[in-house]
C-alpha cells in the first residue's frame, strides 16, 4: 500500500489557517478536479462515439422498415396460369414464374392505359410494368397455386415497388442520379409522384423485413431477415445455455478449487491465450470436429451455437475470475467459520456476490458472439438462406452474417437493408443488456 | 432425434431418484433429519446426479464414437445409458444410512463437474491445434520456413513463387494494436474510475450500458465508420498538411477506431472490479486525509490491478483478433514501416483473406493462413506467460 | 448446482441430436462470391417454381468451396462448387483421394471486369499498356528496370488527363487479380514492346520476364481491396480521380455513380464481352458431385434449371443482372442432361 502519511515537507507552516487554503492543498484539489473531469472526458468520448455510431446507423436504416407498396388490378387469365383448364393446382404449378410476367405486364398496361386517360396523364404503359419488383410474379403464382377457384378474375393486389422507385420516394434516389442509372429513369420517378398522388402507391411499415426472409440481389425491396433473426436467437440460446455454466463453473473451479500449481498454471496461461486467437480460427477448429469429425449438419445453428460458445468462453472466463477474485477473503473465511463446507461457502455466499461481475462478462461475451461473422464462414453459414429453419439442424444465418451479405451486395438499396439489420442487431443487444442489468441491480453491493 | 427421448428418460430418473433418496434418508434417521450426517436434500441430489452423470456420459461418448460402430442402431447407446444409469441409482440408493457422508459424495460429484468445465478450454485448445497442424506441416513442406518467419516480404501471387515472409503482417499487427490500446486503456480505465467512484447512481445507470452497447455493435459498422470518416479526416487535416501520407487507409485509422471498440472491454470488466474493491480500504485512506483521486491512484487502482491487467489482456486479445476493422481500416497491403499513417495489414486479416480466396486450395497460397495461425497463437502464448508473470508478481492480496 | 446440471443436459441434447440428424433435403452449395449473386437468383426462381426447398448458398471464395466440395461424399459435404477459375489439376487429385471422383464441370456464362471511375472524373479510353506503365513496380528504361516513376496517368500517356495514379485492383486472393494481371497488365507489358526490353534486359529468361510484367508497385498507387466490389466502391469515391476495378454487372447496378472506362477502344458491355471484343473477362463454372445426384433431391433438376434458356439465357433473369451468357449454352445443357463428367466426354 502506497504510504501517504510520509510527506512531512507539506505540512502547513505556522500562518496558515483553517480558512484560507495552502498552496498545497490547491493543488492537490485542484488535481482532485481535473482528475474528475478525465473520467467525465472518458465517459463522454464513448458516450459520443455511441451517438455519432447509433446515428449514422439510424438515419441510414430506420427507413428500411417502411416499404413502397403498388396497388394494382390482374386479371388471372386461365389461358396463361392454367393452360389444362382443370384447375388442378399440380398441374397450374408448370408455368413457371416466368410464365406470369407477361400477365403482368398485360394488366399494367391496360391499367396504364386507364390512369392516363384520367388522373395520371404522364405514366405511359412501358413504365408501370418497369416499376413492380420482380418478386411479384411469385406472389402472384404463391396466390394462384393457393386460391385455384379465382382464376379468371380481376384480382387486387399490392405488390412491392422496384427499390429504386422506394429509395426515391424516401428520397435517396435524386432525378439527376437516376438520368445516369441504367435500371430507372426519370419519367417513371414522375409516374411514380403521381400514383403517390391518387393513393395507387403508398409507403407502409414493412414487417416482412423483420420476419421475411432474404431474397436473391435482383430484389432488393423484398429482402428481410427473418431466417437470420432466428438462426441469431437459436444461437445465442446455445451459447447462453452451454457457455454460462461451463464458463462459471471452470472459473469456480480455477479461482476457489484448484491448488495452485504448474497444472492450473497451464490452464489459466491457456484460457488468455484463447481470448486472443482470431475468431475465424475457431471456424476452422469447428469445421474440423464439429463437421468433419463428429458429422453434424453443415450450416446449421447448433454447429454455428457450438463454435461461437468455445470463442466465448475465454471472455466468460476472464470476467468471473476476475470477478470471484475481488470477493473479499473474509466472505467465505466467515462462511467456512459458521460450519459451512468449501462448496457451501462458494455457491452460498461468494458466487451470489460475484454476480455483477460475471452478469458483465456474460454480456460482454454474448454481445461478441453475437457481432461474429468469422467464424461462421467455414462452417457454411455465410450463404443465402431463404427456408426458416424448423430446429438447430436446418441452415440458418446470423443477423451479423445477414449484414455482412447485406453490405456486399451491387444494389446500392441493400445499404439500407444492411442498416436496418444493424437496427434490429443492436435492438438484440439491447434487450440482453435490459435483462443483465436488471439483475445486475439485484446482486451489485458494496462492502 | 431419437437419442434425446433417452436424455428425457435420463432426467426423470435423476428427478425420482431425488424425491426417493429424499425419502430413504428420512425414513433411515426416523422422520428426523437431525439424526443424519448431511442436509436432508444432499440425500437426495447424491442419487439423481450418480444415475445423471454415468448415464450422460455414456450417452456423449456413444454420441462422438458409437455412430460409427453401430450405424442404424442409435438406440443401443441409449439403452446402455439407461440401464448403467439405473445400476449407479440402485447404488447410490442403496447406500443410503443416517451415518452415510452424502454431502461429501454430491461435493466430489460437482467437483468433478467443475474440473470437466475447465477442461473444455484444454480441449479447445488442442482441437485447434491439431486442426492446423496437419495443413501446417503440408505448408511447410511446400514452402522454406526461414522464407516464412525470417522474409520481409508478403507477396503471394496465383502462378506460385509467392513471398510469404510474415514479418510485415507481424509488424502490422502489433501496430495497430499497440495504438488501439493506446486509446482503449486510459479512456476506458477512466470512464471505470469515474462510473465507480463519482457518478451518481442515475448516470451511472444510463453510461455504463450505453459504453457496453459499443462491444456489441458489429464490427462492420467500425470499419465503415474508418474508411468513410476517420480515414479521409485523418488524410485532409492531420497526415496530409504535416507531409507523412497520403492515404486514407493507415494504422492509426485502424487503430483510432479499435480503440473506441475497445473502451467497453477495459471499462466495464475494471469498473466491476474497482467497485468490488472494500469499501474499508477507500475509508482508511479518507481518514488519513487523502483526497479521492489520491485514494485512487495509490489505493483503489493498485487494489484492483490483477483484475485490470486482465481487461486490458481481454482487449489486447480482440486488437489481435480483429478482422473487419483492418481491412476496411487500414488496408490489405502488407508492407514493414514506422510511418503510422501508411497502409499496412494484420496476420488475421491475411489468414481470413487467403483461406477466403480464390486460389488453388492444396497451395501454399491458401495453406499459408494455417502457419499463420498456429504462429500468431504460438506469439500469444507467450505474451500472456509473460503477462501471467507479470500479475504473479505485482498482485497484492488486500483486506 | 442448477445451472451445473442444466448445461451438462443441453450439452447431452446437443450432442445426443448429433447422431440422429434428418436425413438432408436441401442442396447445399458453396464457393465464389462472384458466382454467388447469380447462384442465389437462381436458387431462389428455384425454391419458388420446382417446389423444392431453396437451396443454401454460400460465400466464402472459390477455393474454399472446392475444399468443402473435396472433402468426401455423404450428407455433411457440399454438392456444389460454384468457382470464378476452373478447377485445377491438383483439386481433381485431393478430391478423388477423398472419393470424389464424378466431377461435373458446368460452365454458365462469362464474367466482365471493367476500369471506372466517378462520374464527374474525366473520361478514359486505355489499352493495357497504358495500365501497365501505370502500374507496374518496375519498367525497363535505357537497358535497365527502373522503379516506375510515372505519378500522373499524363506521364503514361499524354493524352490523358494530369491526374495522380491512384487505382484500387482486386487483393491478391481474389481470381479477379489474376485475370487483371494476365489480360491486362501482361498483355500490356507485350503489347507497349516492354516485355522484349525486358528479356533484353535479364537476358531471355521468359519466365522471369514474365513475373517482372505483373509485378505491381506498392508505393501507395496501386491500393489492393481484399474485400467486395462495395469497398472499391467506397474507396473510390474517398479519393479523387482514383479508379477502381469492378464485374460488370457491379457497374450495371452502379450506373449513376461510376462511369467505365473503354479498353483498346471497347467499352464493356455484355454484347462487347460475348463476342470477344472487349478482351477482359473471364468464364464462371459451377461444379456438380455426381455421386450426390439421386441422394439429395433436387440436386439435378438445380442444375437443370441453372442452365436452362429461361434463367441462364441472353433474356433471362442472370443476362438481365450483368451475367454474359454463354454462346455455347445448347451443349452445356446437353451436358448437364447426360450427366457427363470430367474426363470422361470432352
Amino acid at each position: 500500500m502506497a504510504d501517504i502519511s510520509a510527506s512531512p515537507e507539506g505540512l502547513p507552516g505556522a500562518k496558515s489557517s483553517l480558512y484560507a487554503q495552502s498552496d498545497r492543498t490547491r493543488r492537490r484539489n485542484a488535481a482532485e478536479t481535473r482528475f474528475k473531469y478525465y473520467g467525465m472526458g472518458a465517459v463522454a468520448i464513448g458516450v459520443i462515439a455511441l451517438v455519432c455510431l447509433l446515428t449514422s446507423i439510424l438515419s441510414n436504416g430506420l427507413s428500411s422498415f417502411q416499404q413502397t407498396f403498388l396497388r394494382v388490378e390482374i386479371f388471372l387469365d386461365p389461358a396463361v396460369v392454367d393452360p389444362q383448364g382443370n384447375r388442378d393446382p399440380e398441374e397450374m404449378a408448370k408455368v413457371f414464374t416466368f410464365g406470369y410476367q407477361p400477365l403482368i405486364k398485360g394488366s399494367l398496361e391496360a391499367q396504364a392505359q386507364e390512369l392516363a386517360a384520367g388522373p395520371a396523364p404522364e405514366i405511359t404503359p412501358q413504365l408501370l410494368a418497369g416499376m413492380v419488383s420482380s418478386a411479384a410474379p411469385a406472389d402472384l403464382r404463391d396466390f394462384v397455386l393457393a386460391n385455384p377457384d379465382r382464376v379468371g378474375e380481376t384480382v387486387e393486389f399490392n405488390f412491392l415497388a422496384n427499390a429504386r422507385i422506394d429509395q426515391y420516394l424516401k428520397g435517396r434516389v435524386t432525378r439527376e442520379s437516376a438520368a445516369l442509372d441504367s435500371r430507372v429513369d426519370v419519367a417513371q420517378l414522375n409516374a411514380a409522384d403521381e400514383l403517390v398522388a391518387i393513393g395507387q402507391m403508398q409507403k407502409r411499415f414493412n414487417w416482412d423485413f423483420i420476419f421475411g426472409p432474404d431474397a436473391s440481389e435482383n430484389r432488393p425491396e423484398a429482402a428481410g431477415i427473418g431466417v437470420a433473426l432466428i438462426g441469431s436467437a437459436y444461437m445465442m440460446l446455445i451459447v447462453l445455455v452451454i457457455a454460462v455454466p461451463i464458463g462459471v463453473g471452470a472459473s469456480i473451479y480455477l479461482e476457489e478449487f484448484a491448488k495452485k500449481n504448474w497444472l492450473t498454471d497451464i490452464i489459466e496461461v491457456n484460457i488468455s491465450n484463447l481470448a486472443a486467437v482470431p475468431s475465424i480460427v475457431f471456424g476452422i477448429l469447428g469445421l474440423a470436429v464439429f463437421i468433419n469429425f463428429m458429422h453434424l449438419p453443415i450450416s446449421s445453428p447448433l454447429v454455428g451455437g457450438l463454435v461461437l460458445t468455445l470463442m466465448t468462453l475465454p471472455t466468460i472466463i476472464i470476467a468471473t475470475r476476475a470477478a470471484l477474485k475481488s470477493i473479499p477473503p473474509s466472505i467465505r473465511d466467515a462462511a467456512l467459520g459458521v460450519g459451512a463446507s468449501k462448496m457451501q461457502a462458494v455457491f452460498h455466499h461468494v458466487l451470489p456476490l460475484a454476480m455483477p461481475g460475471i452478469l458483465t462478462g456474460t454480456i460482454i461475451g454474448l454481445a461478441q458472439a453475437l457481432g461474429e461473422t468469422a467464424p461462421l464462414l467455414l462452417i457454411g453459414m455465410v450463404a443465402f438462406v431463404r427456408e426458416y429453419p424448423d430446429s438447430i439442424l436446418d441452415p440458418a444465418v446470423g443477423l451479423p452474417v445477414q449484414v455482412y451479405n447485406f453490405t456486399n451486395r451491387a444494389d446500392p438499396a441493400f445499404v439500407e437493408r444492411a442498416s436496418g439489420a444493424i437496427i434490429v442487431l443492436l435492438v438484440f443487444l439491447v434487450i440482453m443488456n435490459l435483462v443483465a442489468i436488471i439483475l445486475r441491480r439485484r446482486f451489485e453491493r458494496r462492502w | 432425434m431419437a437419442l434425446s427421448y433417452f436424455v428425457i428418460l435420463l432426467l426423470a430418473l435423476s428427478a425420482a431418484g431425488y424425491v426417493m433418496g429424499r425419502r430413504k434418508a428420512l425414513a433411515a434417521a426416523g422422520g428426523d433429519s437431525r439424526g443424519l450426517h448431511s442436509l436432508l436434500s444432499f440425500y437426495g441430489w447424491n442419487v439423481a446426479l450418480a444415475a445423471f452423470l454415468t448415464g450422460i456420459v455414456i450417452l456423449a461418448l456413444w454420441a462422438l464414437f458409437g455412430s460409427t460402430l453401430a450405424g442404424s442402431m442409435s438406440w443401443l447407446g441409449g439403452v446402455a445409458a439407461l440401464v448403467a444409469a439405473a445400476g449407479a441409482f440402485a447404488v447410490a440408493y442403496g447406500a443410503i444410512a443416517p451415518d452415510y457422508r452424502a454431502r461429501n459424495s454430491v461435493e466430489a460429484k460437482v467437483k468433478g463437474i467443475l474440473i470437466f468445465c475447465s477442461s473444455v478450454a484444454i480441449l479447445t485448445t488442442l482441437g485447434i491445434v491439431l486442426s492446423m497442424l496437419f495443413e501446417t506441416g503440408h505448408f511447410f513442406s511446400q514452402y522454406s520456413w526461414s522464407h516464412f518467419f525470417f522474409g520481409t516480404e508478403w507477396t503471394p501471387r496465383f502462378s506460385g513463387n509467392s513471398e510469404l515472409g510474415m514479418l510485415p503482417l507481424l509488424w502490422g499487427t502489433l501496430y495497430v494494436s499497440l495504438i488501439a490500446l493506446c486509446v482503449s486503456v486510459p479512456i476506458g480505465l477512466f470512464a471505470a474510475i469515474y462510473l465507480s467512484e463519482y457518478a451518481t447512481p442515475g448516470i451511472r445507470a444510463v453510461a455504463k450500458p450505453a459504453i457496453e452497447v459499443l462491444a456489441g455493435i458489429p464490427t462492420i459498422v467500425y470499419g465503415l465508420f474508418a474508411l468513410i470518416t476517420v480515414g479521409p479526416l485523418l488524410r485532409d487535416y492531420f497526415a496530409g498538411p504535416l507531409g507523412i501520407g497520403d492515404s486514407s487507409r493507415s494504422v492509426m485509422t485502424a487503430g483510432l477506431v479499435m480503440g473506441i471498440m475497445l473502451i467497453p472491454f477495459v471499462s466495464s470488466l475494471s469498473d466491476d472490479i474497482i467497485n468490488a474493491v472494500p469499501q474499508s480500504l477507500r475509508d482508511g485512506s479518507y481518514g488519513l486525509g487523502a483526497t479521492r483521486s489520491e485514494t485512487i491512484k495509490q489505493v483503489v487502482v493498485p487494489a484492483a490491478l490483477p483484475g485490470i491487467v486482465g481487461a486490458v489482456l481481454l482487449a489486447a486479445s480482440r486488437a489481435i483478433g480483429e478482422t473487419m476493422i483492418v481491412v476496411l481500416g487500414a488496408g490489405a497491403a502488407a508492407q514493414l514501416s514506422l510511418n503510422p499513417f501508411d497502409a499496412m495489414t494484420t496476420i488475421t486479416v491475411k489468414i481470413v483473406s487467403q483461406l477466403t480466396g480464390d486460389t488453388d486450395f492444396a497451395s501454399p497460397e491458401t495453406l499459408v493462413a494455417f502457419a499463420l495461425g498456429i504462429t500468431l497463437f504460438v506469439l500469444t502464448l507467450c505474451l500472456n506467460i509473460l503477462a501471467l508473470y507479470i500479475v504473479r508478481k505485482y498482485r497484492e492480496q488486500y483486506e | 448446482m442448477k445451472t451445473v446440471k442444466l448445461s451438462a443436459s443441453v450439452l447431452a441434447i446437443a450432442a445426443v441430436s448429433a447422431t440422429a440428424a434428418a436425413a438432408r433435403d436441401t442442396v447445399q452449395i458453396a464457393g465464389s462470391s462472384t458466382v454467388l449473386p447469380y447462384a442465389s437468383i437462381v436458387a431462389e426462381a428455384f425454391g419458388e417454381n420446382m417446389g423444392f426447398p431453396t437451396p443454401v448458398v454460400q460465400s466464402g471464395g472459390s477455393s474454399a468451396g472446392l475444399k468443402q466440395f473435396c472433402e468426401g461424399v455423404g450428407e455433411n459435404t457440399i454438392d456444389i462448387a460454384n468457382a470464378s477459375r476452373a478447377i485445377r489439376e491438383k483439386e481433381i487429385k485431393t478430391c478423388a483421394d477423398n472419393g470424389v471422383t464424378e466431377i461435373m464441370e458446368v460452365r454458365i456464362g462469362y464474367d466482365g471486369i471493367v476500369f471506372a471511375n466517378e462520374i464527374a472524373d474525366p473520361e478514359f479510353a486505355f489499352t493495357p499498356a497504358d495500365w501497365y506503365k501505370a502500374l507496374a513496380a518496375e519498367l525497363p528504361v535505357d537497358g535497365a528496370m527502373v522503379a516506375n516513376p510515372n505519378a500522373s496517368w499524363s506521364e503514361v500517356n499524354p493524352d490523358f488527363a494530369d491526374i495522380a495514379i491512384k487505382a484500387f485492383i482486386p487483393g491478391t486472393k481474389h481470381g479477379t487479380r489474376e485475370v487483371f494481371e494476365e489480360k491486362v497488365i501482361l498483355a500490356g507489358c507485350e503489347e507497349s514492346g516492354a516485355m522484349e526490353a525486358i528479356l533484353g534486359i535479364n537476358g531471355g529468361d521468359e519466365d522471369a520476364a514474365e513475373e517482372a510484367c505483373m509485378n505491381i508497385r506498392t508505393d501507395g498507387a496501386s491500393i489492393d481491396i481484399d474485400g467486395d466490389y462495395t469497398e472499391t466502391l467506397t474507396s473510390i469515391q474517398g479519393e479523387e480521380g482514383a479508379f477502381g476495378v469492378f464485374g460488370l454487372a457491379f457497374y450495371e447496378n452502379n450506373t449513376n455513380i461510376i462511369k467505365v472506362a473503354t479498353m483498346s477502344g471497347v467499352a464493356p458491355s455484355t454484347e462487347t464481352i460475348a463476342s470477344g471484343e472487349y478482351p477482359v473477362s473471364r468464364p464462371l463454372f459451377f461444379y456438380v458431385k455426381k455421386q450426390h445426384i439421386g441422394e439429395i433431391p433436387g440436386l439435378k433438376e438445380y442444375a437443370e434449371f441453372f442452365v436452362s434458356d429461361m434463367v441462364a439465357g441472353p433474356d433471362g433473369p442472370l443476362a438481365a443482372y450483368g451475367l454474359v451468357s454463354d454462346p455455347e449454352l445448347a451443349a452445356t445443357q446437353q451436358q448437364v442432361a447426360d450427366e457427363v463428367t470430367m474426363g470422361s466426354g470432352s
